[in-house]
Parts: structure tokens; sequence; C-alpha cells
């Protein structure tokens, strides 16, 4: 076993040398680039993520021309488009929605994307802030705003929630249409940079074995966030045992359902083969394809993508629909975070992942 | 002990001297050291049906009470002189529970004041009379110590300021005026998850305050400002250590311990085979109190280590899965509590040995 060799050469060598005493800065890079298959599978991820981030970089900034477009000359068909353009996006940003080490910590740039979960609401009260008296809303005022302004959220709200919709501020009108273009606007700059970092990223990431672990370990955070936090705590199997649409990402849009669909498919494309080939060579062959088999099962099961998840929140039969993909997503979690990952030899506990 | 008390007043001395440091000598001898024999130890701890709990424990591993909670807690401290245990909400915190030690039964459910929240550690005056814990005032981001009067029915009487953000586990040095602070530098805000809104600009120490001026002592800086100082002990002569969480990536591998000692402080880097195993992150310090050694968790690594005080040398480096707590045990000897619910024995003398496993998950520390 790879990792008990480790351990036994790390007590040998631990006996033997002496500590350093490091009184002053000094960062050491870390000797240990894993195994050659383990190299190979990191080169393999990074260029499936580089892919998925160029498709968010090119996703965004035909949201941005398509809200600049829409706020110069608005119409339905442009209005369509619009909140099209924005879904397309927004499925792209789930694609890679996964990692969560590298470029997309700096800035809390993963948090300026998407933040979630809002139990107080702050997108609404942040919008309503910035719109309540007419001052024009520049570049400065969304970067200054805080992750609550900067990202998908708040233009889904613009387009899609209801209230607003419906109020003095809804769009097109002249301030709204400023906030709507500047976050978009933020949101290209960042996935351009984004896309910029991850590239420039690329040494550090194949040199350096803990990045091998660090990315089974996003993946397994994805697949239970999935489980727990975008499933099981709406359809009430969680906590106060409540149905609400409200404790989903995207039930603004009724993309509840088409996001988390998309983020599976992101670590399907991205994600999945280079665990595939790990486990290969570990001659764990059989375990991959049933990973590979169950993504599979939770593509094929997953209710019409289309489908919003309130109204099957509220209807008993198309709940039933809900359980079958729980079900599925629940699987799929246990294969790569219990199986896959003990397997590997990856740790990812109670404490390990977020304890202090 | 290894150091006679005149040792360690005159090893305490030479630290005033070096550093400038006033610390009011009082005759105050540690009880630590004496009171591991048949004590109970206390966690926090999860459930597996997603319920939250505070578990007591014998020193061989078996269980003894169990009182359910609202909420996730993290850590907590013995009240003096009673039979009080005191066990803290997981940041952001917004209650502590008062428990009868021996029963489980909880006397008390103390709620923050409005606008702070806890970190999730607190300590007692060796009188036992008074509270310091480590809160925020959220809405600027101040890290301060709330302290309350245990005689008082908890209420609220002081506020130190820290002049820093994000306060963690606190420890009173053993001459009894001084509270031992790891100050964590990170800034976040409960209406915005966990997350970190400052790590460019972090500005993380390890800290001694006076307990009753409020008057900040020392405000030893990390060597960068993003190795986050979060946890620590004191060994009854007055030694500190701490760990730290590194927020910078995770292809650089910075010292994770700091050192004060004999008026120095300073950090402990390991060879380059074990530190970069640490994956950056510290999850509890003990101080053995009978002895010069240390244990530290890294559950992100997978290790548990102990290493030599004095020398900063590592005697046991063992492979365990999520470890979480440790405290020491009479005799020299750690118990180390794992997030698989696992108590293992660990000491310097033999292999790690799994005492038992307890059907939930251990949170950070054991008190």
């Amino acid at each position: 076993m790879l990792r008990l060799t480790r351990y036994f050469r790390t007590a040998a060598l631990t006996l033997l040398l002496p500590t350093l005493l490091l009184p002053g800065l000094a960062l050491s890079a870390s000797a240990e680039f894993g195994t050659a298959v383990e190299q190979q599978t990191r080169a393999g991820w990074h260029q499936g993520i580089g892919r998925g981030y160029q498709a968010l970089a090119s996703d965004s900034e035909t949201l941005l021309q398509q809200a600049r477009a829409y706020c110069q000359q608005p119409s339905t068909e442009a209005r369509n488009a619009l909140e099209s353009n924005w879904k397309q996006a927004f499925g792209a940003w789930q694609k890679v929605r996964f990692v969560d080490f590298g470029p997309v910590e700096t800035n809390n740039r993963a948090w300026q994307f998407q933040f979630w979960p809002d139990p107080k609401n702050l997108i609404a009260r942040k919008a309503d802030l910035l719109l309540k008296d007419g001052t024009a809303v520049s570049a400065e005022t969304v970067g200054q705003a805080g992750v609550a302004v900067q990202g998908f959220p708040m233009l889904e709200y613009l387009l899609f929630d209801t209230r607003f919709n419906t109020g003095d501020h809804a769009l097109p009108t002249k301030t709204s249409c400023q906030l709507l273009i500047q976050v978009a606007a933020h949101v290209v700059d960042n996935s351009q940079q984004l896309v910029a970092d991850w590239s420039e990223f690329k040494p550090r990431y194949l040199a350096t074995g803990n990045y091998t672990h660090a990315t089974i370990r996003a993946a397994m955070t994805a697949l239970e966030v999935a489980e727990e936090r975008r499933l099981a705590t709406p359809m009430g199997l969680r906590g106060n045992g409540k149905r609400s649409v409200y404790a989903a990402d995207a039930w603004r849009s009724g993309s509840s359902l088409a996001s988390i669909g998309a983020s599976v498919d992101g670590l399907q494309k991205y994600f999945l083969p280079g665990l595939e080939k790990l486990l290969n060579e570990q001659g764990e062959s059989d375990l991959a394809q049933r990973i590979n088999k169950q993504f599979g099962e939770v593509q094929e099961h997953f209710p019409a993508m289309d489908l919003a998840l309130k109204p099957l929140l509220e209807d008993d039969n198309a709940y039933r629909s809900l359980q079958g993909l729980y079900v599925d997503v629940s699987q799929l979690a246990t294969l790569v975070n219990g199986e896959a990952a003990a397997r590997l030899g990856v740790i990812r506990g109670f404490n390990a992942s977020d304890g202090d | 002990m290894s150091v006679s008390r005149r040792q360690f007043l005159a090893a305490f001395g030479g630290a005033m001297g070096a550093t400038g440091l006033s610390l009011a000598g009082c005759s105050l001898l540690p009880a630590k050291a004496d009171s591991l024999k048949s004590r109970e130890y206390v966690g926090a701890s999860k459930l597996n049906d997603g319920s939250y709990a505070v578990q007591s424990l014998n020193s061989d591993g078996t269980a003894r009470w169990q009182t359910l909670v609202e909420a996730r807690c993290h850590g907590g401290c013995f009240r003096p002189h009673t039979a009080q245990v005191l066990i803290f909400e997981w940041r952001p915190g917004w209650w502590f529970h008062v428990f009868d030690s021996r029963s489980g039964e909880r006397l008390a459910h103390i709620k923050a004041n409005d606008g702070e929240h806890f970190y999730g550690h607190g300590v007692f005056s060796t009188d036992g009379r008074y509270l310091y814990t480590t809160a925020s005032r959220y809405q600027r981001g101040n890290g301060i110590i709330a302290v309350y009067d245990a005689e008082a029915r908890y209420a609220r009487v002081d506020t130190l300021d820290l002049k820093g953000i994000g306060p963690h586990e606190l420890q009173l040095h053993p001459v009894g005026q001084t509270l031992v602070i790891a100050l964590g530098g990170i800034k976040t805000h409960p209406d915005y998850d966990r997350i970190k809104m400052n790590r460019e600009s972090m500005a993380p120490a390890l800290m001694l305050v006076d307990r009753t001026s409020g008057e900040i002592r020392a405000r030893f800086r990390p060597s960068h400002h993003q190795l986050s100082c979060r946890q620590l002990d004191v060994t009854p002569q007055g030694h500190i250590y701490a760990g730290y969480q590194y927020q910078g990536p995770n292809d650089q591998a910075p010292p994770l311990i700091a050192r004060y000692r004999s008026g120095r402080f300073d950090e402990i880097g390991f060879t380059d085979d074990v530190q970069p195993q640490l994956a950056n992150y510290i999850a509890s310090v003990c101080a053995h109190p009978q002895n010069d050694l240390v244990a530290v968790t890294a559950p992100r690594g997978g290790l548990a280590l102990i290493f030599e005080g004095a020398t900063g040398r590592i005697l046991r480096n063992e492979a365990i899965t999520d470890g979480a707590g440790v405290e020491a045990l009479a005799g020299g000897n750690f118990l180390v509590t794992t997030g698989q619910g696992k108590l293992i024995r660990m000491g310097t003398g033999a292999p790690a040995q799994e005492l038992a496993t307890l059907p939930l998950h251990w949170d950070n520390h054991l008190v």
C-alpha cells in the first residue's frame, strides 16, 4: 500500500533527522510530485477544468453582450434570449463549481460567482439598497458591494424575481440595467481572470502531489453538497422536515434541478476520467466501472431539466421523481466519497473538512 | 515534573526580562498536573442521525453521560472548584452550555449578547468565578474577550477589546493573571456563511492580555500573514504552543507550530517529509503538564504528532484519520479523539492504541 509505505518512510525519517527551526519567513515547497499516474491524472484534470473555465468565460461574455443589447433596445425576444443566456452561463459555472482550490480561491471568487446559501435574503436586500435612490451603478459600486452583489444570483434576482419584476425598479429601468450590466461585466472579468490564472497555475498543480487528493476532496464535497444541501434540505429530509424551495439554489429562475444536473455533468466530464485512471491503477477497475455507470443512472433519472423544483415539492406524485433522483445522487456520493476515497486513501472527515 | 517550581519561576523571570512583560507574580501552583488522575473528559460531537451532543468519557475511553444540544458545539472548559463543565457552540456560536460534569444535566444555557457571537472556546479565572470567552462584534468584526461572572448566573460583566480579528482558543497562563489568546485574524460575518473576507489583509497573532485591565502585553506575529493562529495550550511552566492553519496555496508548507518559551517566540518547522503531510491545518494542540511533550492533530493530513517541546523533535508520528481533540492522560500519554468516533491512546513509548469507538463524530477539541 502506497500510504503505508509513505508512512513508514516518514516515521523513519522523522526519527533520524533533526527538525528545522524557522524563525523567519520560509515557505518550503512540497518535494513530492506523486506517482507518474497521479501526475498524468492531474494533467488531464487541469486540461478539463481549463476547458470548463473557458466555457464559463465565453458564456458570460455572451450574457454581457445580450444584457447590453436588451437594455439598449428592450423587447420580449431580447429578454427571452437574455434569460436563456443567463441559464447557459450559470450552467457553465455549475460544471466547474466543484473546484474549490487554486485561483478560484483568490478573492473569494467562487463566492463572487455564486453567493449561496442566502438565508437572510441578502441578494434582495442589497439590490433594493443599491437601486432605491436612483444613484448610478458603476463598476466600482459593484466591485465594493460584496459577494452577494457580484455574481449569478444577483443577475438571477434582476431577471427572474417575481416581486422585483412587478415593482418600480423592474428591468429595463435605467439603474437596474446599469446594475445588470455592471454585475455581468464583473462576472466576465472574474471568469477571464480565472482562465488566465488557471493556466498560470498549471506548473504548480502538476508539480504538487497534494493536489491529487485536494481535487478528489473537491469532487467529494460537491457530491455531498448536491446530496445534502441542494436536494435533501429543500426536500424536507433534513432540519425541520419541511419542504422548501428557498433552501435550494437558483429557485428564482426555476433552475435548481437543472443546476444540479449541470454540476453532475461537470463532474462526469472534467473529474471522472481522472478518477477512473487512479482507480484502474490501483486495480480497482470494477469500482471505476460502477462509478461510471452510476453517473449514467443519475443523468438518466434526472427529472426533465426544465422542470422547476417548486411544483415537484408541492405535488406528492411528482415528489417521488425527486426521491428517485435523491437516491441516485446519494448512491453516487456513497461510491465516490466512501468506496473510492477509501481505496485511494483520501481523507475527508468531519473535522478535516471544516472543523474549526 | 522535570522542572522544579524554583526553576520555573527563574525561567519565567527571564521571560519577563526578555520581553518587557510584567506578569504580576502570585504563588499559584498549576493544578492541572495533579488533577489528571481519574478525571473525566468531555467533547462536542455529531451523532449519526445528524443531531449534536456533548459526550463525557473516562480516561479509558468508556462513555459516561451524553446530553443532546440544539446546535454543533466545539470547545469548552471545566469550571475550577466545581462540578461544572462549559461547552461552546461552534462558530458562529450563539450560546454556551453549562453542564453538571457528573450527570450531564444542563444547568444553564447562556446566549451571546446582541451583535456578538462566540468562537467556541472559553477559560476560567483560577478561582472559578470569571469566565473569559472569545467572541466577535460581528458588524465590524472586532475580536473581543467577553467576560462573565459565574457567581452571578453568568452575568456579562466585562469586555476586553483585542484590537484584532478572529480570536479562537484561549488559555490562562498558570500565574493566573494573563490570558493567552490565539488570534486567527480571519474576518467572517454570520450572514455570509463561513466566508473568509480578508485573506489578503489578515493580521493573526499569539496574544498575551491582562485579564483584569485588558492591557495587551504582547502580540507575536506568525512568520506569514496568512498563518491563522487558532489553537494553543500552556504548560504549568508557562511554555506556550500554538497551532496554525495556513490560508495560502496548497503547494506551500510553512511552519504550523508557534512556541513561546523562555522569553522567546519562534516557530517549529518539521522536516520536508513531514511538514507538507500536515496539509496546512492543525486542529488541536495539547502540551502535557507532566513532561515536555506536545501533541497535535492534523486531520487534513491524517496525522497526529508528538514532539518534544524544547527541541521540536518529533518523537511519534501516527497515521490517524480525521484526528480531532487531544488531551493529556495521567502518566504522560495523550488521549486523541477522531471524526470517526475513535478514542486513541498515544504516547512516545508504544504505537497508538485504539481504546474504543463510539457511534458519533468528535468535534475538534477534547476538554
